[in-house]
């Protein structure tokens, strides 16, 4: 919450209230974006409120991509500090706030775990990552019906075009990296990746009633091009440039 | 020197793009088509959607016992840092992005959080432990907070559009402020443009507490209210015709 705008009325002192209703307000019952905005106010109150609300989630996205206690919990507070401190770039039409804490954490851990690793997952770690991604019960029950539809269409992707997802969408790792790790060509990575996310964009656009059904399982292995144009040499091949984890990129509050 | 992608090859790492895994030039000549093709900047966000909602699949994971304190605690503590050392302003226009306005905000909490802060912060400190102590509250209150049900200015009815909170200040003494959620959309209602927020005094005056924009109906705006909260009645919002848009009445008067 920016405090920028010299209309404000100048403070005239304490505010006394006789005669006056003490509303208790149950703060549970305050919707996020205002929840958001009343962190301005500095009450207690409403801060723990708001971390109680979004720290499961929070911290859920930060232990899934570093596999890091400590290294997680120092990454979600500093989401709800960016929170906190971004408020005003948060834009309800382009997102929920649970998107957006997500984006932010997600871009700080991936973020996090550059710096200290050179490989940002271990097989088995992707492998566990899908599997939860694809099948956890409690989730399952609580997801809307467009998570359950997407839930669903990751679990009916092939198992080569999951895992191309997963590392890009999850840990943030480029097309060449991907490459690297499966040990396949540039271009096989790039059409798992395009491959994936087409599908689950087909699978969110389409009507409810085809969404909620279970995705037909497509385990045909992909048959990609043999390769895409050999890479630039002159070109930067480095880390992408993540978008600032207050503005994220995804979430689209740029 | 860029080349200029076609829409085809764009869709050739538009999914890399929307995930945030591509770089150097080929992320240049996608941002530089997607900033002359709104076909293209449609299909992106798509699939920025999708790779949203992978992130939405993680599983949600309690962090360690505290956690809840120690963040609250920093949070409130770079609150009233700011109160005590940046003046008050208005929470209004949320979408100009003044750049220096947000660094010099952030470097004047994050230097008081690094000085540990004072007693103020031990205060707050002390508070957070208290309301966080012991298992989670079904039911936490605020004192004296005020809510009410905004109600959109529809010819011939009246439609929800939104929520508003009068927060009398933390601690006691503090500047008050009225925060809200506004979604005019749902009352058919798209406005945009600049909105004017008015209090309304139990005596029929009415306070003007500022301005905010809106688009399409929706904002969600909040500034510091110095006025009595305990004589403010209601709120109204109107365009800058002055033309209503939406009212608010708190109970309990």
């Amino acid at each position: 919450m920016v405090f920028r705008n010299r209309q404000a009325i100048p403070w005239p002192g304490r505010t006394v209230y006789k005669g006056m209703q003490r509303l208790q307000l149950p703060v549970g019952r305050i919707p996020d974006e205002a929840l958001l905005a009343g962190l301005a106010t500095g009450d207690p109150e409403l801060a723990v409120t708001f971390v109680r609300r979004f720290q499961h989630t929070v911290f859920g996205v930060a232990i899934a991509v570093t596999r890091d206690a400590q290294l997680a919990e120092d990454i979600a507070q500093q989401t709800f500090e960016r929170a906190w401190r971004h408020a005003q770039v948060y834009d309800a039409r382009r997102g929920s706030v649970t998107t957006w804490l997500t984006t932010i954490a997600h871009n700080l851990a991936i973020d996090a775990v550059r710096s200290r690793r050179p490989e940002p997952v271990a097989p088995e770690d992707l492998d566990a990552l899908l599997d939860v991604v694809t099948e956890t019960p409690e989730q399952r029950a609580l997801a809307d019906e467009a998570s359950a539809a997407l839930r669903a269409a990751v679990a009916a992707l092939p198992r080569e075009q999951g895992r191309a997802l997963a590392m890009a969408g999850i840990y943030g790792m480029t097309a060449q990296q991907i490459a690297d790790w499966e040990n396949i060509p540039l271009g096989t990575a790039k059409t798992r990746i395009r491959t994936a996310m087409g599908k689950l964009r087909a699978t969110l656009a389409a009507p409810g009633p085809t969404r909620t059904g279970p995705a037909r399982p497509d385990h045909a292995p992909d048959h990609e091009p043999p390769d895409h144009p050999p890479p630039d040499p002159a070109a930067p091949t480095p880390d992408p440039p993540r978008p600032d984890p207050t503005s994220p990129k995804r979430g689209g509050h740029d | 020197m860029t080349r200029n992608l076609t829409c085809e090859e764009l869709r050739d790492t538009g999914a890399e793009l929307a995930l945030g895994v591509l770089a150097g030039r080929e992320r240049a000549e996608a941002t530089a088509h997607l900033d002359r093709c709104a076909e293209c900047r449609e299909y992106i966000e798509q699939l920025a959607l999708v790779g949203d909602g992978l992130l939405g699949l993680l599983p949600g994971t309690e962090p360690p016992a505290g956690f809840e304190t120690r963040v609250a605690r920093r949070l409130s503590q770079a609150a009233a840092a700011r109160d005590g050392h940046v003046v008050a302003r208005g929470v209004g226009k949320r979408r100009e992005r003044s750049r220096r306005g947000i660094r010099l905000r952030i470097a004047s909490a994050a230097a008081v959080l690094a000085l540990g802060l004072g007693a103020g912060g031990w205060a707050v400190g002390m508070a957070i432990e208290n309301v966080a102590a012991g298992p989670a509250r079904p039911a936490q209150t605020v004192p004296n907070m005020l809510r009410a049900d905004l109600t959109g200015a529809v010819a011939g009815h009246r439609e929800a559009a939104g929520e508003i909170y009068a927060h009398p200040g933390s601690p006691p003494g503090s500047p008050g402020l009225v925060f809200m959620s506004v979604d005019l959309a749902d009352a058919g209602i798209k406005y945009s443009g600049k909105v004017i927020c008015l209090l309304q005094r139990s005596n029929g005056t009415t306070v003007r507490l500022g301005t905010f924009h809106m688009r399409g109906g929706d904002a969600y705006w909040g500034a510091p209210a110095s006025v009595n909260l305990s004589t403010v009645s209601g709120v109204r919002l109107t365009a800058a015709d002055g033309s209503a848009l939406a009212t608010a009445h708190f109970s309990g008067r």
